[in-house]
């Protein structure tokens, strides 16, 4: 029962990894679509010094980009202490797994140590309980 | 040094009272914007000799327009036009007409004005930037849509320069001839008619 809970749960894993490797995938594709779109038009151009209401449209866009740009970066933090919160648990498997080889819940463990609590487990069950660790954000190196 | 040059005949007429011939500096090529010009977003610009070269054609027949202090440009108060561009060097040399007839009061500032006071601003249209992200742009591309005359201190470039010419407008038709043909013999340049009575000359020195 607890192998294929462990199974099971390292097969979430490895999905889980899939969907983050494509996520990359095309993250790194949008890169360098953006980087060929580099260049643009200008659809009018004087080589005149602005005036002075030229000036001020401008530090009205620049203002109005700083404030979303500054928004986005609340919401980035926010999402990333969410996604930090909710790495931070593990399932009752690798939990009572852990707990059995004589680790309590930790905030973190690191790779050495682990390796060494782990030795009564198979090597499956090793794999699934460092992947959780991992995924959870709970394993250092 | 390299020289593009293009220019539009222009019948002669003796003494015509509403061309006052004028010759000035546009822009330089090659070379960043002494400061960022409008519609830049904040940007210096190089405007790349391929460019400049490629778009001379676009500025034959284009007006010169002017604001009433001298500090920008008016795209509808058209005083003058463009009749011959030139690429010598860095600098993108144009000359034409004002209509000095239509416009006293601007032949009378501009002859009044002081040496090397006046300069000159371009208008561009289209212009492609080749990345939009450099702190100077690069103008691959652009069409000109007329210039203005304006101080020099106000233009983006600032060795640009504008004066009215003591003489004729070199392309009008029997000086350009003249000149054309005493060019022709002494110093190489070639001239090139096109069917829409553009003049076009090319030399390399």
């Amino acid at each position: 029962m607890e192998t294929e809970n462990i199974f099971a749960s390292l097969g979430d894993s490895i999905e889980r990894l899939s969907s983050a490797a494509s996520l990359l995938e095309r993250t790194v594709a949008w890169l360098e679509q953006r980087e060929t779109a580099a260049g643009g038009a200008v659809e009018k151009m004087t080589a005149a010094v602005e005036g002075q209401n030229e000036l001020m449209e401008r530090d009205r866009e620049l203002r109005l980009k700083l404030e979303a740009a500054e928004q986005q970066i609340a919401e980035l933090r926010a999402q990333s202490s969410r996604t930090v919160a909710a790495r931070q648990t593990l399932p009752a498997s690798t939990t009572q797994l852990l707990a059995k080889q004589g680790i309590s819940m930790v905030d973190s463990i690191q790779a050495g140590a682990l390796d060494s609590a782990l030795t009564g487990l198979s090597l499956e069950q090793r794999i699934a309980v460092k992947a959780q660790l991992l995924r959870a954000g709970m394993l250092t190196q | 040094m390299r020289l593009e040059a293009m220019a539009i005949t222009m019948p002669e007429v003796a003494d015509h009272p509403n061309r006052i011939p004028f010759e000035g500096v546009l822009t330089v090529v090659d070379e960043a914007s002494t400061r960022p010009p409008s519609g830049a977003r904040g940007h210096r610009v190089i405007l790349t000799r391929d460019a400049a070269r490629a778009a001379l054609p676009s500025l034959l027949g284009m007006a010169v327009d002017y604001a009433p202090k001298w500090d920008g440009h008016d795209a509808r108060a058209k005083c003058g036009i463009i009749t011959e561009a030139d690429v010598i060097g860095s600098q993108l040399r144009v000359r034409g007409y004002l209509f000095g007839r239509d416009f006293p009061e601007v032949v009378q500032q501009l002859q009044q004005s002081e040496a090397g006071n006046m300069g000159m601003s371009y208008e561009l249209a289209n212009a492609h930037v080749a990345d939009m992200r450099a702190e100077v742009w690069t103008l691959t591309q652009a069409t000109f849509t007329g210039a203005a005359i304006l101080l020099r201190e106000k233009a983006a470039y600032r060795d640009t320069s504008f004066r009215l010419s003591a003489g004729r407008c070199r392309n009008s038709n029997p000086v350009r001839e003249h000149a054309g043909a005493r060019l022709a013999a002494h110093s190489g340049w070639r001239f090139e008619k096109q069917s829409f009575g553009q003049i076009q000359r090319r030399k390399e020195v």
